[in-house]
């Protein structure tokens, strides 16, 4: 019962997130609902009442342009109507670039005979769809041991069994999160605006240390059992450099609090199904046949270059 | 009770001593890493435009960068373009605003000396101190116009686009009627052996001499590179087998108008580099015909 | 373990062969697998490594009466910290191609288990001069695993060694590939190992 009344505080904590996140999103202008980019050369603009389908349906009165070339308009070549008349489909001649957030302006919206001004509106990828691409991205299309080779030491070290690693996996996933929230906070706002970021190196292997002895004392203090099960890991995680990778390649690609958030846990979650995938591999591999000179770690430096291989085939795959 | 202070005592001393080692050499380093960069850029941009060291610019070669911003004023958005003028008149540079149609609507004078131009800082201040505050602006991007004696010699212009994994950095050399005179990868990312090989000669070198036409419908083509071809691009930098004269003219005649060849299990960065410099010859065609124009009109004494 | 008793060729070559960081000890692989593509990474790395090795030994070598037995290894991290800052720092000004191509390793050298290791086990109980030789060592052993690596994965993969162009053509696209790496370090070690045991074999026999 306790266990299910904490996963609904967490489902809670989640929607709470999510409305958030989806009540940002909304376009400036009051009669209209919602904007969105729909196939490859499309823009739907979603009105909260019907509109005048002369108006509508003339292509005059819109004019689109990516945000930063907003003297480069776009060909539209046609407007389609809903049945309902609130819905508005721009088809334009070319394909439009969906990275780019694109400003679609109407001119005098028309509805029912009475004009309701200008809307220049902000047509955006959905917000969170990115966010979670960020988190896929980091978890498994550039999973930090397989694609870009970081953590080995930690990673051959512990995946011997498949409850170590999990064990491993887990307080890995805590610590990382913890210590690079910390590490993006102090870079924002301590190390950026006064021009210290050359002591970035420094002054994040120190959070580092200090996130895992503060996770050290607050569990054996909290929850001695689960102390019991993970505190040998902990001294491991900070000879791994996934840990110290994280926060410099947030400081360097300028990352939000949001968009860390997910990078982090996903190269936690990515180390996890790495160990997890490697350690049920060389628990079977403890029954087969190996020759002496590859016994222990070349083998597992082969396994993991099949893992790798086959890793690569996710390379540049984007979601949303 | 002793011992906490010995230790936190021997820990500020090692911390003091470890930063002003960090921050001395941060200082010593910070300007030669600036220097160093802009020689690499400056080596880049001479390189494109066929000045190596065996062969270098004739002293009259001038570059002169313009910088292009978005300003906004409430809803109503204009472009400023930040351009050298020549010296005598006010000397420096001026920003010149037109609006989204072509249109010519301010020009301001700037106080800002050519020496700090590159800094970013320094021109946003410069520009802040013409534009009254409901305006605001943002950098957009920048123009090099290389001037040889009196007339226009080629633009040089700095790109991003995204590859197939990261973005790719750019920059590319055209010639006034367009023409692409050289395409230089500066920073990339894709996967070494497949997508990193747009840096190499035969991929990059093929974008050489496309004219304007050609370049507004390029395509990328999976046919294989033919040998020919490729020993044509790699010859171009002069080394190994130098082919003689009249095969050059008949297999440069014969590929000008061709497709890019894509490389081998490399789709999709081909056709992100190919697309990248369209988009950009596109745009930058657009703007500068415009720009020139109210150039003209309002008779501005650029420097280029 | 007491102070150490070896001449100074012999802890330059213990750091070279019997405890080669790379194929012996098997730490800091994160580098042999992630950038060793070409011999001119591995070296360049190698001098970075062996750069911030012989600074850290030396620095703690130095002031070793002098720390608190309870703040040890925040002092060494600190200590490995400065010198990896000061290396990207100078890296990063004057060889700017050459630390792209590394990329994000530089800074990671301050994670890698075998400059801790070395001052833990050696450089706290040892003078000046051993620990500096022990040093050179370690970090030569470090670049000449990167650049074998490096020449079998630069040889096969693109047919070049220091960019020269050697064989004139690619025998195996495949070792320029990231995962090849792995495969790469999986069969030098064995190979390492075979020779092992054929050595001891021959002894015995």
């Amino acid at each position: 019962m306790k266990i299910l009344g904490r996963k609904y505080l967490l489902l809670n904590i989640l929607l709470i997130i999510c409305l958030f996140l989806i009540g940002g999103c909304k376009p400036e202008h009051r009669f209209v609902k919602k904007t969105a980019f729909k196939d490859t050369n499309k823009i739907v603009i979603e009105f909260a009442g019907p509109v005048d389908e002369t108006w509508a349906k003339n292509r005059s009165n819109y004019t689109a342009c990516e945000k930063p070339d907003p003297d480069i308009r776009l060909k539209i070549i046609d407007v389609s109507l809903s049945a309902d008349k609130k819905k508005a489909t721009l088809v334009f001649a070319d394909d439009l670039n969906k990275n780019q957030p694109h400003v679609v302006t109407a001119t005098k919206i028309s509805s029912e005979g009475k004009s309701l001004g200008t809307a220049i509106l902000n047509v955006k990828k959905f917000y969170l769809g990115y966010l979670f691409s960020i988190l896929i991205g980091a978890m498994i299309i550039n999973n930090f041991v397989f694609t870009k080779y970081l953590g080995l030491c930690v990673f051959f070290g512990v995946s011997q069994k498949k409850s170590t690693a999990v064990g491993m996996g887990i307080t890995f996933t805590l610590v990382i999160v913890a210590s690079a929230m910390m590490s993006w906070f102090i870079y924002q706002f301590v190390l950026q605006p006064y021009r210290l970021d050359f002591l970035q190196i420094v002054v994040f292997i120190g959070l580092v240390s200090l996130s895992v002895q503060a996770v050290d004392t607050i569990l054996r203090k909290v929850n001695p059992l689960l102390f019991k099960a993970f505190g040998v890991y902990l001294v491991l995680v900070i000879a791994n450099c996934i840990i110290i990778a994280v926060p410099l390649i947030l400081a360097d690609n300028e990352y939000n609090a949001w968009e860390s958030l997910m990078l982090s846990l996903g190269a936690g979650l990515g180390f996890l199904i790495a160990l997890f995938l490697m350690s049920s591999v060389r628990e079977r591999l403890e029954l087969a046949n190996v020759p002496p000179t590859y016994r222990g770690l070349p083998i597992a430096f082969v396994l993991a270059g099949l893992f790798a291989l086959s890793f690569l085939g996710f390379s540049g795959m984007s979601i949303f | 009770m002793k011992e906490i202070i010995r230790i936190t005592v021997g820990l500020t001393v090692s911390c003091l001593i470890a930063a002003l080692l960090m921050g001395s050499v941060f200082i010593v380093t910070d300007k030669a890493k600036k220097h160093n960069e802009h020689v690499n850029i400056q080596r880049a941009m001479l390189g494109l435009l066929g000045y190596t060291r065996g062969h270098p610019a004739p002293p009259d070669l001038r570059l002169y960068t313009m910088y292009r911003y978005i300003i906004e004023d409430g809803a109503i958005r204009t472009l400023g373009y930040m351009l050298p003028v020549v010296k005598g008149e006010h000397g420096g540079y001026q920003l010149v605003v037109i609006d989204l149609d072509g249109q010519f609507v301010n020009r301001f004078k700037l106080n800002i000396t050519p020496e700090k131009v590159s800094e970013a800082s320094e021109r946003a201040s410069a520009i802040k101190a013409v534009l009254k505050p409901p305006k605001t602006f943002v950098y957009s991007d920048s123009t090099i116009v290389a001037k040889l004696g009196q007339k226009r010699l080629a633009y040089l212009l700095p790109g991003k686009f995204p590859g197939f994994k990261t973005f790719i950095d750019v920059m590319l050399a055209i010639d006034p009627s367009f023409k692409i005179i050289g395409l230089e990868i500066m920073e990339q990312e894709e996967d070494p052996g497949l997508g990193a090989e747009i840096n190499q000669d035969y991929f990059k070198n093929q974008f050489k001499e496309k004219s304007f036409e050609k370049i507004k419908k390029i395509n990328v083509t999976k046919e294989p590179l033919p040998e020919e071809y490729k020993k044509y691009l790699e010859t171009k930098k002069g080394r190994d087998f130098p082919l003689p004269k009249g095969v050059v003219d008949t297999i440069r005649s014969k590929y000008q108008d061709k497709d890019i060849y894509a490389l081998t299990g490399a789709t999709i960065s081909s056709q992100a580099v190919t697309n990248g410099v369209k988009n950009m010859i596109r745009k930058f065609a657009y703007r500068i015909n415009r720009l020139d124009s109210v150039i003209s009109r309002q008779h501005i004494p650029v420097a280029f | 373990m007491p102070a150490t008793t070896k001449t100074n060729f012999q802890l330059v070559s213990n750091g070279i062969l019997n405890d080669n960081p790379i194929f012996r000890l098997a730490l800091s692989m994160c580098p042999a697998v992630g950038i060793s593509t070409t011999v001119m990474n591995g070296i360049m790395l190698g001098i970075a490594v062996l750069f911030v090795q012989v600074f850290s030994s030396c620095t703690i070598a130095l002031i070793k009466d002098h720390i608190h037995p309870r703040i040890r290894i925040p002092t060494y991290t600190l200590t490995i910290a400065t010198w990896v800052t000061v290396i990207d720092l100078v890296l990063a000004a004057y060889m700017p191609a050459a630390y792209k191509e590394m990329g994000i390793f530089v800074k990671l050298i301050v994670a890698f288990a075998i400059i801790t290791m070395r001052l833990e086990v050696f450089a706290c109980k040892n003078s000046v001069p051993a620990s500096f030789w022990d040093g050179i060592g370690m970090g030569l052993g470090f670049m000449a695993g990167m650049v074998a690596i490096g020449f079998v994965r630069e040889l096969l993969g693109m047919g070049t060694i220091l960019g020269y162009d050697v064989l004139g053509f690619r025998p195996l696209l495949f070792f320029v590939l990231p995962a090849a790496g792995f495969f790469c370090v999986g069969i030098m070690m064995a190979m390492f190992n075979y020779m092992e045991l054929v050595y001891n074999r021959k002894k015995k026999g």
